[in-house]
């Protein structure tokens, strides 16, 4: 089944060099969610339910 | 802290929704007129303007551009506002954008029935519309970064996120795949040709799909459902990470669309790769969506709001595992060029766009007059009657898909074709494509009784044009914040750069390889330009939209090569600007139906195709035989060709007109041998030539090859 993707007649690289960039950035974004605080998740969640009584923070752009 | 009373717009949002409903019932009561000719053809009334190769397109551009269109800038004008508590950036261009869509969708109602389509599935519209379509799509832009740079609130949520996404994924897929050399004010051609051109029309028809359909219907899930269930999204965390990978994968997906062509083997195999992997995303905010219900199902069956987001949601989850599935080869080989597609579209279009589009209707319309909904009964019996049309819509396409695949694979213990004649597995499909009618009108009724309701819901309530609110303005105040991904939610500008690289990346890896390294494209000696009598024959062909219903790519499979004749190379595409490889057989395949009939056999076919194909669904075209052929732009055609990079010589040019008669009489005369009385200078001749023209340049002997 999975030599439609691997018999590549030589051009396998593409394909390896893809998934490879695909993992990198998937391992990247995984380790910012992980490094992202509880609160300021909690935060953003609720920013449609109660967008009326939300404050804003006082950080800078 | 101070708070800063202002005003949300709801006018716009009102107008968004009016136009949505409107182009929707406009936009599939065009699809159902269609769904019934593949029936009884007679219903085209005979005429060009509403015959099934030009009234397809306008079906499909009014519920994508039309009624999925407005519905998102309905949802995005309503949610951005309130997510970034501010009033949009200018009442001005939102009414530009608001009338210049509209302006759009009325000039592509006008012009597709014309004929005036470049043929580029979903992109058919001409290059003065593409221009006006630039214009439109940038003062969207320009309104919605204006409003989140005067936002009160510092943080973007996930959904806006996706609208930006959207934004510039949609700009760079509509730049490139329009690059157009114009001949006249409504004829041009696509500077890509052949393989290339196919790539490029997928890598756009997909991710149209993704960032059109897709990613603004997941902002507004993500903005809408919380809203509705009244309670916050169920993981935030899961939703950046769907983000980031759903807009990573999409982008390298398309090749899926060409899989057994003659597209280089490598890209194919990227693309059911990333098909493959585009799962896990894809249900990652499905399953984001439908965990946002927990502990309030007891809701959904109350709420009819509730009710279409669940299917919609459901919808999306069953469409985008079938697409990968679709995507493997073995099934691919069955599946493609069968109403599978059709079945697989409309679950999402018809579940997914649907059903949320009328979700959001009902929610956001009482809400912005101030009023309760007129009769959730009502609404409750719009979305019974919507899940029977899309199951009565969807499984008698996927019982079609297979009685029609299967039978066109089918062979005798002999080892000849079971059913060498393909009209045999047209007219076994024939109920199936009655059942889907009655799907189609079922559903229909349903957003005709949503009209209804929310006519009454607006009547009885008034629009709160400027709805008031406040909130502080921004302080600025320094405060680091170490997570990154918290960093970049308030850093729209650089947000949608980070976007921008991480949908570029894709398509790169596979185009530039396609376009810059020849071997990925052999070419073949004895291919050699159209004659201008064939050309103006193929633009006949584009402008009658014969690749609705016929592919002109046959695949490397026995089934097809003994059906059809030799598989189709790169090299016999390199000078079709544009390629029209096709999508979906309605019709046989035509790439080798060249010199396989004689002339006066095409001329019968085309005056009432069931003199050739008795019971054929095929529509007579009457008016070819009619009309004159339009010769007065042969040589801006042949120019712009040469310029394009076909190898015509000025005396090809020069002499084109002259050419184009000589040929034409010759196939005349040989008519009137057969006893058929038409002029040489009818469309039916250059169509003929075309036809007969397909397919046959590399059954001549190396160079012999010739013109004539």
């Amino acid at each position: 089944m999975f030599k439609q993707i691997t018999d590549l007649s030589g051009n396998e690289w593409y394909l390896i060099a893809s998934l490879w960039i695909f993992l990198v950035f998937f391992i990247a974004v995984g380790i910012m969610l992980f490094r992202m605080p509880k609160e300021d998740v909690n935060y953003m969640k609720g920013l449609p339910v109660d967008e009326a009584e939300k404050p804003n923070d006082d950080l800078t752009n | 802290m101070q708070l800063t009373k202002f005003n949300y717009d709801n006018k716009i949002v009102r107008n968004f929704g009016i136009a949505t409903i409107v182009w929707g019932i406009v936009g599939m009561s065009v699809g159902l007129l269609i769904a019934i000719q593949l029936v009884w053809p007679f219903m085209n009334f005979e005429l060009q303007y509403t015959t099934f190769g030009r009234v397809r397109p306008l079906h499909t551009n009014a519920v994508i551009f039309a009624f999925v269109g407005n519905a998102i800038f309905m949802g995005v004008y309503y949610s951005l506002q309130r997510l970034l508590k501010a009033r949009m950036y200018s009442d001005f261009l939102s009414r530009v954008h608001f009338w210049g869509w509209q302006l759009i969708i009325l000039a592509a109602a006008i012009t597709l029935p014309l004929g005036l389509t470049t043929s580029h599935e979903y992109a058919e519209l001409e290059w003065p519309i593409d221009i006006g379509l630039t214009i439109i799509w940038v003062v969207f832009g320009i309104n919605m970064f204006g409003t989140i740079i005067k936002r009160r609130e510092r943080h973007m949520y996930v959904a806006i996120w996706f609208y930006i996404a959207t934004f510039v994924t949609v700009a760079v897929l509509h730049i490139v795949n329009s690059v157009q050399l114009p001949v006249s004010m409504w004829k041009s051609y696509y500077l890509y040709a052949g393989v290339q051109d196919a790539l490029v029309q997928w890598w756009y028809g997909h991710n149209a799909v993704a960032f059109f359909l897709t990613t603004p219907y997941l902002g507004m899930m993500y903005y809408f459902l919380p809203k509705m269930a009244n309670r916050p999204i169920y993981s935030y965390k899961l939703s950046i990470l769907h983000f980031w990978s759903l807009i990573f994968i999409y982008i390298w997906a398309g090749p899926h669309h060409l899989l057994y062509t003659s597209l280089p083997g490598w890209v194919q195999s990227l693309g059911v790769a990333f098909s493959v992997m585009l799962i896990a995303p894809s249900w990652g905010g499905m399953i984001n969506g439908l965990l946002t219900l927990r502990g309030a199902w007891d809701k959904v069956r109350t709420d009819p709001t509730l009710k279409f987001m669940v299917v919609a949601l459901t919808a999306y989850g069953m469409a985008t595992f079938e697409g990968p599935m679709l995507s493997l080869k073995q099934v691919n080989a069955i599946a493609h060029f069968t109403d599978w597609i059709v079945a697989h579209v409309h679950v999402g279009a018809l579940g997914w766009n649907g059903f949320m589009t009328f979700a959001i209707l009902y929610w956001l319309i009482p809400r912005i007059y101030k009023t309760e909904l007129y009769s959730k009964k009502l609404a409750s019996a719009h979305f019974w009657i919507g899940t029977l049309g899309i199951l009565f819509y969807a499984i008698p396409m996927y019982w079609a898909a297979v009685v029609q695949g299967l039978m066109w694979k089918e062979f005798t213990p002999e080892g000849v074709l079971k059913y060498p004649n393909f009209l045999a597995t047209t007219l076994q499909i024939i109920p199936m494509h009655l059942l889907r009618a009655i799907g189609g009108t079922l559903y229909l009724s349903g957003v005709i009784l949503m009209t209804y309701n929310l006519v009454k819901t607006m009547r009885q309530g008034r629009l709160l044009a400027n709805e008031p609110a406040e909130a502080p303005e921004l302080v600025p105040v320094v405060v680091n914040e170490r997570a990154p991904h918290r960093r970049l939610e308030r850093k729209p500008i650089l947000f949608m750069a980070l976007a921008l690289i991480t949908i570029l990346i894709g398509g790169m890896v596979q185009m530039m390889p396609t376009f810059m390294i020849s071997s990925n494209v052999p070419t073949i000696a004895s291919v050699q330009p159209y004659t201008a009598l064939e050309l103006q024959g193929r633009d006949l062909y584009i402008r009658e939209g014969c690749v609705n219903c016929h592919t002109q790519t046959v695949r490397p499979f026995r089934s097809e090569t003994v059906r059809y004749g030799d598989y189709s190379k790169a090299g016999e595409f390199v000078y079709d600007h544009p390629f029209l490889w096709g999508s979906k057989r309605t019709g046989p395949d035509l790439h080798r139906i060249g010199k396989k009939y004689p002339h006066k056999w095409h001329f019968d076919h085309m005056l009432d195709p069931t003199i050739t194909s008795p019971g054929s669904i095929m529509p007579p075209y009457p008016w070819l035989i009619e009309q004159r052929l339009d010769t007065a732009a042969t040589k801006a055609k042949l120019n712009a060709m040469r310029l394009l990079g076909v190898p015509y010589t000025d005396a090809d040019i020069n002499a084109a007109n002259a050419d184009l008669r000589e040929q034409a009489e010759g196939i005349a005369t040989d008519l009137s041998q057969q006893g058929v009385d038409v002029r040489a200078d009818r469309e039916i001749i250059a169509l003929i030539a075309y036809l007969q023209r397909l397919g046959t340049d590399i059954n001549v002997p190396v160079g012999t090859a010739t013109n004539e």
